[in-house]
């Protein structure tokens, strides 16, 4: 058995499927792998992949022509998703690897995504729906906050790499504004100007300064929107468990109503 | 704090700089408390149903699954800015907190003030969009008026694109309430109760053919809308999300039947969107009305959104659900369970070659599982731990299906056994039974038992 270990990202995928495939040494015998840090086996020889853009072009080129841009987006939002998922049974990358292995041997290729009874298809379904639901978080629960110079700048901690899905629906929604989505966990940022497309950018080196610089009106609509919540509630239906379970606990600490109400440890 | 000063900062506010025409006293910010205060208990606040993307001029756009921004304490969803425009209400529906004879704080805001306060709070990603009601100012065309000056106001000054839900209110100019149409995504006209006695009774300023009206005169708007669209793409577009409207319950001694089936027929005969439910609270102390100490109905609640979702998603008819015989559901199951139980001649289903329809009438398999089952099976045989990994809830649907001629483990198809091994298991059995110890309990059915705490009321799914 050949393994190819490939870095965790989508370019390092695509690369490891070029390299497998181009190995010619049969799909039975590879697998890939995206975890660094995974035990070693006997009888395995490991082959280290290095992300190569040109390769990891091509293999987006073909994907998209052979199997359709819908597909190629469900890939995307795979390698994506975080993948350290006690549900998995399979490697992100091997899971791709197999599902692209599946739907090339098939004349309607992109039809294997619905047969979910194969290990494969069913590791990318449930990737699949970590990132989208993830990013429906994101999109409802991440709060914005007017700096002095008008921007709206916005912090969130995604366990998944969901920036890019965010953006392009806040790119949509607020074309006049500037803003700037701060991704805390994966240091990235995604910056917007206005009646342009938003950029993602590495934020390793972010001022943070910048996002207590609030605009003159930034608390008061603060305290307009807190007093609208605690307003809305119907104190005969109160119901906390029900609180925690649509909007779980994680993304409190980045919206302006919840954070407060956060047990501190 | 010094609020008239903020408030000058609010209305004159960066983003657009147009002039306030309002008097600053009370503060937008007693205004608003006053105002959400008095609209909380309109249950709709979903923001789904349009799909519009932004064209790049203003701000905003809408997704037809909607989005919820926040949970309230009540584990309500808090999607749109729902407030009222006024709560100086001439009417005295006995029912209302801002019935015209209640000594309680009132407020009216301004167009500008409700724009203000929709854009800023859109921009900070609060909310996605407004819900405006409001109390009987003056008479109901005047109010009326007024709701379109704002969301006129909202639509083309400040190029807002986001959702907004409007009501209609009964009684107003039919030509304002098509003007409101063209504007706003969604809008509903509440049927408060569900029979004209009981409106009589408790509304005495309504009746049913003045809540029927705008009602129909926005149904056949959208009807024609919709060849207007098919003829002309760019037709500008009267309410896209459609229509709803919500009834109270518990207020009056209406059953499950009766409710259900005036549901059904606002589904059928007015082409609405949605139908809520809202358990009655006794904010008044009215004497003629349940107590104040006796909790909201939830549980009874719960069973009919349930119900609800089985009429809209499931194909089922309210005959099949419940009857002049047994007009009430029951407390410990839920209405799909409940029917399946009362059906075991349907049944065993047999996952690799039952229809998408049959499949949708197995407890524990939703519209969602039953799409995935019919197109994952023809890629290979279903087994039950796919089942599992495709979202069927197994502990349910185990007795009622068969993957290759072969159940789970053996059960028996029979309804006292099925029961009783449903209810063994105490997370099948809603949370309110659970805490009151449901072995005491004598009678069965939602409408004689009343319980606290709440059930979920969720307006959007997740995959």
């Amino acid at each position: 058995m050949y393994v190819f270990q490939c870095e965790n990202s989508l370019d390092g995928i695509l690369t490891g499927v070029y390299d497998a495939w181009d190995s010619r040494l049969g799909h039975k015998n590879i697998q890939l792998s995206s975890d660094s840090c995974g035990e070693i086996l006997l009888f395995h020889e490991y082959i280290t992949v290095i992300p190569d853009l040109e390769k990891s072009q091509k293999v987006s080129r073909t994907l998209i022509c052979r199997l359709g841009i819908s597909f190629f987006e469900v890939i995307c939002k795979c390698a994506m998703a975080d993948g350290n998922c006690r549900k998995l049974t399979m490697d992100k990358a091997n899971a791709v690897y197999q599902a692209i292995v599946m739907a090339l041997a098939l004349p309607e290729g992109a039809k294997v995504l619905e047969y979910l009874a194969e290990p494969c298809i069913s590791c990318i379904f449930e990737l699949c729906r970590q990132t989208n639901n993830e990013a429906h978080y994101m999109i409802e629960f991440l709060r914005f906050a007017e700096l002095e110079n008008g921007v709206l700048f916005s912090m969130i901690h995604p366990k998944n790499n969901v920036l890019p899905i965010v953006a392009e629906h806040f790119t949509d929604r607020f074309p006049l504004e500037n803003f700037l989505l701060y991704d805390a966990t994966h240091q990235i940022a995604a910056v917007h100007k206005a009646s342009k497309h938003y950029m993602i950018v590495d934020a390793k080196d972010l001022n943070l300064d910048i996002i207590n610089r609030y605009s003159q009106e930034e608390q008061e609509y603060r305290k307009l929107w807190k007093t609208f919540f605690e307003t809305i509630a119907i104190e005969e239906r109160i119901n906390s468990k029900l609180q925690s379970h649509n909007i779980p606990k994680r993304y409190w600490r980045d919206t302006v109503e919840l954070k407060s109400k956060l047990t501190r440890h | 704090m010094n609020y008239a000063a903020d408030n000058q900062n609010l209305i004159t506010n960066v983003y657009k700089n147009s002039a306030p025409a309002v008097s600053l006293s009370p503060t937008v910010m007693e205004k608003l408390k006053i105002l959400t205060d008095a609209a909380k208990y309109d249950v709709a606040c979903t923001s789904s149903g349009v799909d519009r993307g932004g064209d790049g001029t203003g701000i905003g756009n809408a997704k037809s699954c909607g989005i919820c921004h926040t949970f309230a304490a009540d584990g309500r969803c808090v999607s749109l800015l729902k407030i009222l425009f006024t709560n100086e209400c001439v009417f005295n529906c006995s029912y209302c907190q801002n019935n015209c004879t209640n000594d309680i704080p009132r407020a009216t805001f301004t167009p500008e003030e409700i724009c203000t306060l929709t854009i800023e709070f859109y921009r900070r990603n609060y909310i996605e969009g407004l819900f405006l009601s409001s109390g009987i100012i003056e008479s109901p065309t005047y109010t009326m008026g007024l709701i379109y000056q704002a969301i006129y106001k909202l639509r083309t000054f400040y190029r807002f694109q986001g959702y907004i839900h409007v009501k209609a209110i009964p009684g107003a100019d039919p030509v304002l309430i098509e003007k409101v149409g063209f504007l706003a995504d969604r809008m509903s006209v509440n049927l408060e109760l569900p029979t004209s006695d009981a409106l009589k009774k408790l509304a005495p300023c309504k009746s049913r053919r003045t809540i029927l009206t705008p009602m129909r005169q926005i149904q056949n708007g959208i009807t024609e809308n919709k060849n207007e669209l098919m003829l002309y793409r760019k037709a500008p577009k009267f309410v896209p999300a459609g229509q709803s409207t919500q009834m109270i319950i518990g207020a009056t001694p209406e059953n499950d039947f009766q409710i259900m089936s005036v549901a059904e027929g606002l589904y059928q005969k007015f082409g609405l969107k949605r139908v809520f439910y809202s358990a009655f609270i006794n904010v008044n102390q009215n004497p003629g009305l349940p107590a104040l100490s006796s909790p909201p109905p939830l549980l009874r609640e719960h069973r009919l959104y349930q119900a609800d979702w089985l009429l809209r998603y499931y194909h089922f008819t309210v005959d099949e659900l419940l009857s002049e015989d047994k007009p009430n559901f029951n407390i410990y199951l839920d209405p799909k369970c409940d029917w399946a139980l009362r059906h075991l001649e349907y049944f065993p289903v047999e996952i690799g070659t039952a229809d998408y329809k049959t499949l949708l009438r197995v407890p524990g398999i939703g519209a969602k599982s039953a799409k995935r089952i019919v197109k994952a099976r023809r890629g290979s045989t279903l087994d039950f731990p796919d089942l599992k990994k495709i979202g069927v809830v197994l502990k349910r649907a185990l007795y009622f299906i068969t993957c290759s001629g072969r159940m789970m483990y053996p059960t028996k198809l029979d309804e006292d056994y099925i029961c009783r091994s449903l209810l063994n298991d105490s997370s099948q059995i809603p949370r309110e039974i659970r805490e009151q110890g449901y072995r005491q309990l004598s009678l069965f059915d939602d409408v004689s038992f009343a319980a606290p705490g709440g059930n979920p009321l969720r307006c959007r799914e997740r995959s």
